[in-house]
């Protein structure tokens, strides 16, 4: 049983591409875990969407030995992701270590996911190391960066180790930070078992592997276990560590990480943030839990081309045994069928789950304009949540309309402050506080509805900022507002799937923005189609499609047959694609439409 | 129903710009290889098949650039092919200012009894815009050099929705086409086909293409003066005095069988359809070397014969039988060809009458959107 003494649990956190997992690759081969011929890059990031993205989406873990003052330690890496949508992904990662290592690009400075990740390990009371990367590059200004950190979040700048993952340098230097600076565990092997469920995956041989950080007790192959909250019990088959690769051992004991199989058949049978105990000498109460994923933006998906709902939600139950970070249930929608209402933690997360679904079932979605929950106070007092403009209740009976709201940090050079000021404004941001981090660099707090940075604020931002703009978000609260219904109508039907909710002042820019991009996804068609966005009865933008007057081949002899026949295959193909409302074809492309920006 | 015969000749004087078949600027090119191949070719096609050709067209391309001797062999080369059938009609094309009385005299002895001219337009302007390189006097020397031949049928092109064509200059075309007593007449709406120069023009902007409504006026001014000056239309754009239509053509649009022999040719034989490499040199080659120039071949049956017969079918005015679109006759209709017929038919665009279906007047403005329609509906009753 390893000396907890000699355990140090940490995890890496960083705004993205600031060189978390080129660190962690590097942590790996200077500890000797895995060989030169071993290494592939970022050997921490192991699904290939993450590698395409360059971001790291499921936290990943590993254990390292490293000798110090010729003491052998075990250090527990803790890999976290970066993006604004994994928030509760890092606290859940965060409970499970001692400290972090706060990572920051020396050429970059401060940005948006600094702060926010620095935020949460001050709340979670974990030790913070702060390493400046990256130290190696032309435009590297390590001082200054640690003196923003100092600034912002009050971490001395002179105890900052400077690093470059790429090179190496700084290395040693903060594996013997890790060893002094980050508190050994605490905890009691002695006590009844309490193990901290933090992340779990499904193997398709072995079932659920359960992810956990031992607080009290020691756990072992054949114990029988309980899980404290969902009270179901199992019988441990087999407990190990990532060394990097899943490596069976005896024991877990207090303060150590490592994972653990029990023949939990599907990720629903195990709730993130459980404790494990033994069922035969249980504790007395549960660790502190953590919060269930918060899905606050939702959207649905439609079976595409070449996919039918069964095997969409078959996919869907595959992708969900694996991530259950998302929901879905069945929806209906007029014009595009039988699919699914999902839920999401943010956008990046909502295009991850679609990516994945494709690329790891073959199946073709069709995803509608992503909305945020509302919630909606009936006139009878009650109070309802919807998640779809098509959940809205008959105006006349609601007395409120109440929309998520969050309090962003956009970091920025100083000189873009107007630029973010007047598109915040545009998005019905309020202004919070305004603080410099350095002469050059100012960070903005803002207030905004939460549908109105979903979609693209974030795009809007890096443009208007010659891309230095970063911002992260945090949920707040739910507030009333004038928001209203818009309803989309093609040739005078009201397509359920283009309805948006939006605030009255702007809806007229919207629909008529809306419209306008409409047109241009819907063909012309014999006869003349008219398109209106209106609230209620009442239409608050038009358009027209005109009809086309003359379409037929002029020349069609011997020569041509296989070729327009073919072209005509292809036109077959291509209004499969197409949803029929009424004797309109609307291309499924219209349906993203409404995604794109405003003034696009 | 007999076979056709069609033969391709590659050759053009220039290369025009709104033209997307297969053709290639003469200039000093030998026409002799060609020649050769293609008679090859013929000798070819005849050992394989028993058919009966009833229809001639020889097309390109120029076929009356070839020279004297070369058009001497062509014509020899399809005498030998058809043996002792009675032909109902053959057909060769030709520009107004490339013929002259040698060619079709040989034309003439060798059988042909019918030329197909590409007039085009009747202004100067307008010829030019379409860089063809005749002028309005040839196209009347070359109507009369058929006649002192014994050309009894003559078919004259014109273009309408030309860059920079008024609804005037138009009218005046066809009075003028109509005047010169012509037996057929075949009016086609300027494309933009994609890999054409015209297309490319358009797409940088440099030319801004005719009106969409003027250029549906021109058409339907065209059938109402054609109508009134005894000239039916019997498809999309081809208009005939009475018992002179193409029956040629008529052979493709009725999706019949066709032997094709030369360059990019492509024949519909014995349920097969197949296409000749479209590269002159290649082509020489292949039928020197290996006897066939074939690059594709395909049985057709099923649902693409169905969806070909309509696509081709409702191009005519008598329409399509829908027996052969797989339909028997009487037999119920698929629910999503019924509901088709039925919004086309509501809309006034469709005819279902007895066993026929047909383009309406109003229809055949559209016909590439029904056919479309039609064509995918067709399909969705039928298993893949």
């Amino acid at each position: 049983m390893a000396d907890r003494k000699l355990i140090r649990n940490f995890g890496i956190i960083a705004h993205i591409d600031h060189g978390k997992s080129t660190l962690a690759d590097r942590l790996l081969e200077r500890t000797g875990s895995i060989s030169k011929r071993e290494m592939r890059e970022q050997f921490l990031d192991d699904m290939d969407l993450e590698r395409e993205m360059g971001i790291t989406i499921k936290a990943n873990r590993a254990t390292v030995k490293h000798t110090h003052d010729g003491q052998e330690y075990m250090l527990n890496l803790i890999d976290t992701p970066g993006h604004v949508d994994f928030h509760y992904e890092v606290s859940r990662a965060m409970a499970a270590c001692e400290g972090v290592l706060l990572l920051v690009d020396a050429t970059q400075g401060v940005q948006a996911q600094t702060v926010a990740n620095a935020y949460l390990a001050v709340e979670g009371n974990v030790e913070i190391v702060l390493v400046i990367n990256k130290i190696d590059l032309p435009g590297a200004n390590p001082d200054e960066t640690a003196l923003e950190v100092e600034h912002i979040l009050g971490l001395a700048a002179e105890e900052a180790i400077y690093t470059s993952a790429k090179t190496g340098e700084g290395l040693d230097e903060l594996l013997t930070a890790i060893v002094q600076q980050v508190p050994s565990p605490g905890g009691d092997e002695n006590s009844p078992l309490r193990a901290l469920v933090y992340d779990a995956k499904s193997d398709p041989h072995r079932g659920v592997i359960c992810n956990v950080r031992l607080v009290d007790g020691v756990v072992k192959r054949g114990d029988k276990i309980r899980m404290m909250a969902v009270g179901s019990e199992h019988v441990v088959t087999e407990v190990g560590k990532y060394m990097p690769k899943a490596t069976a051992v005896a024991d877990l004991a207090a303060g150590e990480v490592g994972y653990l199989v029990a023949g939990i058949k599907t990720l629903a049978d195990v709730n993130i943030g459980d404790t494990i105990t033994h069922a035969s000498r249980p504790a007395e109460t549960a660790l502190p839990g953590y919060e269930a994923p918060n899905q606050m933006v939702f959207c649905d998906f439609y079976p595409g081309p070449g996919t039918d709902t069964a095997e969409l939600r078959e996919a869907m139950e595959e992708l969900w045994v694996n991530d259950c970070s998302f929901t879905y249930d069945p929806a209906t929608s007029d014009a595009l069928g039988i699919g699914f209402r999902c839920g999401f933690l943010g956008l990046l997360h909502m295009k991850i789950i679609q990516e994945r679904l494709e690329r790891e079932s073959d199946v073709n979605v069709v995803q509608t304009a992503p909305t945020v929950t509302y919630e909606i106070a009936m006139n009878d007092g009650s109070v309802k949540q919807i998640q779809s403009p098509s959940e809205m209740p008959d105006p006349s009976k609601i007395m409120e309309i109440r929309e998520p709201f969050c309090t962003a940090n956009i970091i920025v050079p100083a000189e873009y402050i107007g630029a973010v000021m007047s598109l915040s404004l545009e998005r019905r941001g309020v202004h919070k506080k305004t603080e410099y981090l350095s002469p050059a660099r100012v960070m903005l707090t803002y207030e905004f509805p939460l549908g109105e940075i979903i979609y693209d604020y974030y795009d809007k931002l890096k443009s208007c900022t010659r891309g230095y703009g970063t911002v992260d978000y945090e949920i707040t609260d739910f507030r009333g507002g004038k928001l209203v219904k818009m309803d989309i109508l093609v040739n005078a039907i009201a397509v359920d799937a283009l309805s948006v909710i939006v605030h009255a002042d702007k809806a007229a820019r919207r629909g008529r923005a809306l419209i306008s991009r409409l047109k241009k996804e819907i063909s012309r068609h014999m006869f003349e189609i008219p398109l209106q966005a209106a609230i209620g009865a009442k239409v608050i933008a038009r358009e027209t499609i005109k009809a086309f007057r003359k379409n037929v081949t002029a020349k069609c002899y011997g020569g041509d047959v296989s070729r327009k026949r073919k072209l005509l295959e292809k036109q077959k193909e291509g209004k499969k694609r197409m949803k029929q409302v009424g004797s309109v074809e609307i291309p499924q492309e219209a349906f993203m439409s409404i995604l794109e920006p405003e003034d696009g | 129903m007999g076979v056709g015969l069609y033969v391709h000749i590659p050759f053009c004087e220039t290369k025009c710009g709104y033209c997307d078949f297969y053709s290639l600027a003469m200039k000093d090119r030998p026409t002799k290889p060609l020649v050769g191949a293609i008679v090859r070719e013929l000798t070819q096609r005849r050992a394989a098949t028993d058919e009966e050709v009833e229809t001639i067209f020889v097309g390109g391309g120029t076929p009356t650039l070839l020279p004297v001797d070369g058009l001497k062999r062509l014509v020899d080369g399809i005498g030998a092919f058809i043996g002792g059938a009675v032909l109902k009609e053959f057909t060769v094309e030709a520009n107004p200012a490339s013929v002259d009385t040698e060619k079709i005299g040989v034309l003439r002895a060798g059988g042909v009894d019918r030329i197909s001219m590409g007039a085009q337009s009747w202004h100067q302007a307008e010829l030019t815009a379409l860089e063809r390189l005749h002028n309005p006097g040839d196209i009347v020397e070359g109507v009369r050099l058929c006649r002192a031949h014994d050309i009894g049928r003559i078919n004259l092109d014109l273009i309408f929705g030309i860059i920079g064509q008024t609804m005037a200059s138009w009218m005046d075309s066809l009075d003028r086409t109509i005047d010169l007593g012509v037996e057929h007449i075949s009016c086609y709406a300027l494309t933009y086909e994609p890999g054409t120069r015209l297309t490319a023009l358009r797409d940088a902007g440099r030319l801004k293409p005719c009106d969409e409504s003027l250029e549906t006026e021109m058409y339907l001014a065209a059938i109402e003066r054609l109508a009134k000056a005894g000239y039916e239309q019997y498809e999309i754009s081809s208009f005939a005095q009475p018992g002179q239509r193409c029956m040629h053509n008529i052979v493709y649009w009725r999706n019949g069988s066709y032997v094709a022999v030369g360059p990019s040719a492509a024949g519909f034989v014995g349920g097969e359809r197949y296409r000749n490499v479209p590269d002159l040199a290649e082509y020489v080659r292949r039928m020197d070397r290996d006897g066939t120039a074939e690059i594709e071949r395909e049985r057709i049956t099923g649902a693409t014969l169905a969806g070909e017969t309509l696509m081709m079918g409702l191009r005519l005015n008598e329409g399509v039988e829908l027996a052969r679109l797989g339909i028997p006759a009487g037999a119920p209709l698929s629910p999503a060809v019924d509901r088709r017929i039925r919004l086309h038919g509501d809309g006034g665009l469709l005819e279902h009458h007895g066993d026929y279906l047909r383009l309406t007047p109003r229809g055949r403005l559209v016909g590439d959107a029904i056919i479309s329609d039609l064509f995918a509906a067709l399909h969705e009753g039928v298993a893949e």
